[in-house]
């Protein structure tokens, strides 16, 4: 018995001496395996009293489980602090960035487009298209510009021929649509489009640019629906808290026709240079539509009204992010495009 | 126009309101304002006389003055060469504030100089506004003796004391680019009385005539002309030369002045002759006149059929509407004129006007539009200035062709249409009053007022409507509400092709791709055929330079120019993409997707990961792109480029045929097509949207979920080069069967152990089963049938 006691103090020390996993092995095999020295001591069994053998035994197989439990612990131990160790070896300098996942960007332009186009679609418009290479009947002629109207000075335009232009606004697609509608009410649509006017490209000015223009003709529709729905889109784009005021002003196909002011966003109308000192900034034309107009499209003015409207995008994109040139749109530096990452 | 603010006082008492009000007030009533002009601004100015004048012995051209304001002598440096002993001069006193600067005391070169000598445009005068031979132009102002020492109105006297609003005014106001219009306008926007001079019938009288005038053309259809055998040349009084100043027009003589200014006042253009010059006693208007002609201000002009000419005698004396001619125009010794009063179209005076670049203040009133009764009232007003101004007697009895063509009208509106319109009660009596502004003569019949609409405001005024606009204008829009629509609901949602523009944008966004927009207008050397293009350009009939003559038909040459610009600035990694319309002769328009890449799409050096911008990386973003928007790999096929090897290369570029149609072309970027940019090779790929929105996108469906895991096994085989990976898996999923669920290439190697002319090519198929889990033993047949058929279709060979 005295011996069970040696081995197991023995036993016990060489496991906690070992450094390392093939030592523990050795340790395992130097005791528990067939020929190892615990299963040696059961040898000693048969020359023991017939009496003592099952205490014998029984001291025995505790010794086994004690020292496989010891095994068990320090292999454990070992692991942890292996695993210690290669999580050492693995630090990372965090502060490298090793990959740079690049995301792409939509155009600022459209960006805007799109945050008009949500907006609207959340009160029930659709958003129509048509042809940028557009009809003279359309583009004037049905907005009750004919001919020889002073208001075609205005906006000098590319013609193709003597019937056919690029569009100058996006009017002429709302003519398309009251026309399909061929009388359907109500209707609600809001139109994005690319416009052409035949203006030297400079700070302020393109020869091209982008408008989204909205319609929205029913019964009793009155110039204050106009302000209300002009101040939910600019809640929409610049965020709440910006007023809205109405100048009169003229377009051929709205009477009558307001230009629409924003106060302004960056100083809150205390006056800036965004805003030229002013407190506001323009930022669309409007109207009610003109009765020529719904009359040309079928509609009767005396049953129906509406109001329409047109944003200049370029002029929302440059109020948004604050851009300087007109130009740098359409520039499309890599560098620039890359910084419009959202609308918000 | 300009509105002088001296000039308004004389017809509406405003002398309670400063100019900012009265810019408030304007712009609230729909007349922006567009730049305030001082004409002369300055304070601190007193009259002196230069009473010692000698050089500075530092300088070649300073002196030393002494000057006497009355209340004291000042010593004052001035370098003007017109700076004598004797002059009367504008002193700027010690602390006078002019438009550039202050006066301060000071020395000048060692001298004393208590104050400054004036040049008028030192005091804030536009250089347009000084007479050719103003001294201030080179020098000080020289005052005339009416100034005496000590006075200080010095520029109220000269006429400088004014401001001008300039105005930007509507087309639907044309009547506002006359004094007397703006001046009863802006009596209706203040709300006060408007005095207007009398003058109505002053051109009824006049011995008989027998001027003829008649016009060939029917561009011209009223002309009022009167002789008046005698006048007498001579300065203008001072307040007609202010006036004429306040709206930059300069003074010539009494004569040409009432033209100018009767213009101004009525907004009629109009033109005097000198009578010695007609000894035809005729006026003819034609537009056939074809050759030069000298206008008054010396310069040849070229003449084309369709031009409007004033002619007598057969010979052309103005071109009409825009200017007078120089043989015909009133001099010194003038002793008798004709007065021209003419409508002419407002589109035939605009177009030659912009053709001879000749935009006169005549011009361009006759192309906005003139109030119908205006020749009448400007014939009325000249001949009472006339009298008054010039001795003018003799005249003849006016001569008419023509005829105004203008019916005094009335339009109706009632207070409970207005208020439906504007969404904001409104009162008949609100309604009478503001007629009552605006001198329509309003009158209150049942619920209705009726408006008698002036002439001057027959341009605008048609309609019910047109009057709902007087009211709000004038009655401001502070208290409209803002409401929204109260109708029937309707479904706001965007279309399948506005819903598949957003998934390609956001596709490719995230993809790494920015997204451009370029010009529509291009010049036309980009346009090349190409299966690209979409067909004939369209070229516009008058562009603003060769640079945007045409409509493109292809986005490529706009990506490569966009390329082209990053790239000379130093931006790598420069990866694009382009939504745009495209639109071509025979009403052809299609919309097309243009993808740019260059350099690397993703790169991480560090953890040594690149991906190129090659054809392969294109190649997998439109496939992967066309599956997203559900048109699965098996319904493109790739088929050679065999159409277009000027912009591509053809051995890096093929076509994407979707239900035989051809989708698009894609690779990459042809050498020589890179040089003419001097870009990289990029890759590029234009898709015709147009096609993908008529094909029927792919239900998705939900698969079963398989219980059976996957098994997947790769083969490496040796091919000839030729031999296309298309075929090599077509030929693997066609012996496998079913239970090949996907097969790809991963690996294509070439060199040691492999013969030249072969390339060893690795595939991984994927197995599944959805009855079991699939055991090496089940697909290892499968595996050598495959084998086989590579090798009988193919000669594919084990690598071993």
């Amino acid at each position: 018995m005295e011996d069970i006691t040696v081995l197991k103090r023995e036993a016990l020390n060489q496991i906690d001496r070992c450094q390392d996993l093939p030592a523990l092995e050795e340790c395992r095999v130097e005791y528990l395996s067939k020929k190892g020295k615990i299963q040696g001591l059961m040898s000693k069994m048969k020359d023991l009293p017939k009496e003592e053998k099952p205490k014998f035994g029984q001291v025995v197989n505790e010794l086994k489980s004690e020292v496989t439990q010891a095994l068990e612990n320090k292999k454990k131990a070992l692991a942890e602090a292996e695993l210690e160790q290669r999580l050492k070896r693995e630090k990372l300098d965090i502060t490298l960035d090793a990959y740079t996942p690049v995301y792409g960007t939509m155009h600022p332009l459209n960006l805007v487009v799109e945050a008009i186009e949500d907006c609207f679609i959340g009160l029930g418009y659709q958003v129509a298209e048509g042809p940028e290479v557009e009809l003279d009947y359309y583009n004037f002629e049905k907005a009750n510009t004919p001919k020889g109207h002073p208001a075609r000075d205005m906006q000098d335009s590319f013609y193709i021929d003597p019937t056919t232009l690029l569009r100058t606004h996006t009017t002429s697609i709302q003519m398309r649509v009251l026309e399909e509608a061929h009388g359907q009410m109500p209707i609600k649509l809001i139109c994005p489009g690319k416009v052409y006017r035949r203006d030297n490209d400079d700070a302020t000015h393109s020869h091209q640019f982008m408008q989204s223009e909205g319609l929205v003709v029913g019964e009793n529709i009155t110039l204050s629906d106009l302000k209300g729905t002009l101040q939910f889109l600019v809640d929409s784009l610049f965020g709440k808290g910006q007023k809205i005021r109405f100048r009169p002003s003229y377009f051929p196909f709205t009477e009558p026709s307001v230009e629409v002011d924003m106060s302004c966003h960056i100083c809150h109308g205390k006056g800036c240079p965004t805003c030229k000192g002013t407190g506001w900034i323009e930022i669309l034309g409007s109207g009610m539509v003109h009765p020529n107009v719904l009359k040309m499209a079928g509609i009767d003015p005396l049953k129906y009204s509406g109001f329409a409207f047109g944003v200049g995008i370029e002029r929302i994109a440059m109020l948004k992010y604050g851009i300087k040139d007109i130009r740098d749109l359409y520039t499309n530096d890599k560098r620039f495009l890359a910084s419009f990452k959202r609308f918000d | 126009m300009k509105l002088s603010i001296n000039w308004l006082k004389e017809f509406v008492d405003i002398a309670d309101l400063s100019v900012e009000e009265i810019i408030d007030k304007a712009t609230n009533a729909g007349f922006e304002i567009e730049d305030v002009e001082y004409r002369g601004n300055a304070s601190g100015l007193i009259v002196g006389k230069v009473i010692e004048c000698a050089d500075h012995p530092d300088s070649d051209h300073l002196h030393i003055t002494k000057v006497d304001i009355g209340e004291k002598v000042l010593d004052i440096v001035c370098g003007a060469p017109n700076c004598r002993r004797g002059l009367k001069v504008i002193v700027a006193k010690v602390g006078a504030v002019l438009p550039e600067l202050t006066i301060k005391a000071g020395k000048i070169r060692g001298a004393v100089s208590d104050g400054m000598l004036c040049s008028l445009l030192e005091l804030g005068v536009k250089k347009e506004l000084l007479a050719d031979d103003s001294p201030s132009l080179n020098g000080i102002e020289e005052l005339d003796d009416s100034f005496v020492i000590g006075d200080t109105d010095i520029l109220e006297r000269l006429g400088y004391k004014d401001v001008s609003l300039v105005v930007s005014i509507y087309a639907n106001r044309p009547d506002c680019l006359s004094m007397f219009a703006m001046a009863k306008e802006m009596a209706a926007i203040l709300d006060r009385e408007c005095r207007l001079p009398e003058f109505a019938g002053y051109s009824d009288f006049g011995q008989p005539t027998t001027f003829q005038l008649t016009s060939q053309s029917e561009n011209c259809p009223h002309f009022l002309a009167k002789v008046v055998n005698k006048v007498v040349i001579k300065p203008s009084p001072k307040w007609m030369r202010d006036h004429l100043l306040a709206n930059g027009v300069k003074s010539i003589n009494n004569v040409i002045d009432i033209s100018n200014y009767v213009m101004l006042e009525t907004g009629q253009p109009m033109h005097f002759y000198d009578l010695r010059t007609n000894p035809k006693r005729e006026i003819e208007v034609i537009d056939d006149y074809e050759g030069e002609y000298e206008a008054l201000d010396g310069i040849v002009y070229p003449i084309e059929k369709g031009d409007l000419m004033i002619t007598s005698d057969q010979k052309p004396i103005g071109i009409a509407g825009i200017m007078g001619g120089e043989n015909t125009k009133i001099l010194d010794d003038t002793s008798g004129i004709i007065i021209e009063c003419a409508l002419f179209d407002h589109a035939r005076i605009r177009r030659t006007a912009n053709r001879l670049g000749l935009q006169t203040e005549a011009a361009m009133r006759f192309a906005k539009g003139l109030d119908p009764l205006a020749q009448k009232k400007a014939m009325d007003r000249s001949c009472q200035l006339l009298q008054l101004l010039a001795d003018a007697d003799g005249f003849e009895a006016t001569v008419e062709y023509g005829s105004d063509n203008y019916t005094p009208y009335e339009v109706r509106e009632s207070a409970g249409h207005l208020s439906a319109l504007i969404g904001k009660e409104f009162t008949t009596d609100d309604l009478y009053r503001v007629l009552k502004r605006l001198d329509f003569e309003p009158r209150i019949e049942g619920d209705e007022v009726v408006a008698k609409i002036p002439s001057y405001r027959s341009m605008d005024i048609k309609l019910r409507e047109d009057i709902d606009e007087e009211v709000v204008r004038l009655t401001g829009f502070a208290d409209l509400e803002a409401t929204l629509p109260i109708m029937p609901s309707t479904i706001g949602q965007l279309s399948p092709i506005q819903k598949m523009r957003r998934a390609i944008r956001s596709f490719l966004m995230y993809s790494g791709l920015n997204e451009t927009c370029t010009y529509t207008l291009v010049r036309d050397e980009y346009v090349k055929a190409s299966p690209l293009c979409i067909g004939e350009p369209i070229t516009l009939l008058s562009p603003l330079s060769d640079v945007r003559r045409c409509i493109r038909t292809s986005l490529i040459d706009s990506m490569m120019e966009t390329l082209a610009y990053n790239e000379a600035h130093y931006n790598e990694n420069v990866n694009l993409f382009e939504l745009s319309s495209l639109y071509a002769k025979d009403n052809v328009h299609k919309e097309h997707l243009a993808i740019l890449l260059s350099g690397s799409l993703q790169e991480s050096k560090v953890i040594g990961n690149v991906l190129p911008s090659d054809f392969y990386t294109l190649k997998g973003l439109v496939m992967a792109l066309l599956d997203r928007l559900g048109f699965e790999k098996g319904r493109i096929s790739i088929k050679a480029n065999d159409l277009d090897s000027e912009h591509f290369n053809p051995y890096q570029s093929c076509l994407l045929l979707m239900d035989n149609q051809i989708l698009g072309i894609l690779g990459k970027i042809h050498p020589r097509y890179a040089q003419s940019f001097k870009t990289s090779e990029a890759a590029y790929c234009e898709l015709d949207l147009s096609i993908l929105c008529e094909a029927k996108a792919k239900k998705i469906k939900a698969p079963e979920v398989n219980r059976y895991p996957t098994i997947s096994r790769d083969i490496s085989v040796v091919v000839k080069e030729e031999v296309e990976a298309f075929d090599l898996l077509r030929t693997i999923k066609k012996a496998g069967g079913r239970l090949v669920k996907d097969a790809n290439v991963f690996d294509i190697y070439r060199g040691h152990g492999i013969e030249e002319g072969y390339k060893s090519v690795t595939v991984n198929i994927i197995y599944e089963s959805s009855e079991k889990t699939l055991k090496i033993e089940d697909i290892m047949p499968l595996h050598d049938k495959i084998l086989d058929e590579l090798n009988k279709n193919y000669q594919a060979n084990l690598r071993n």
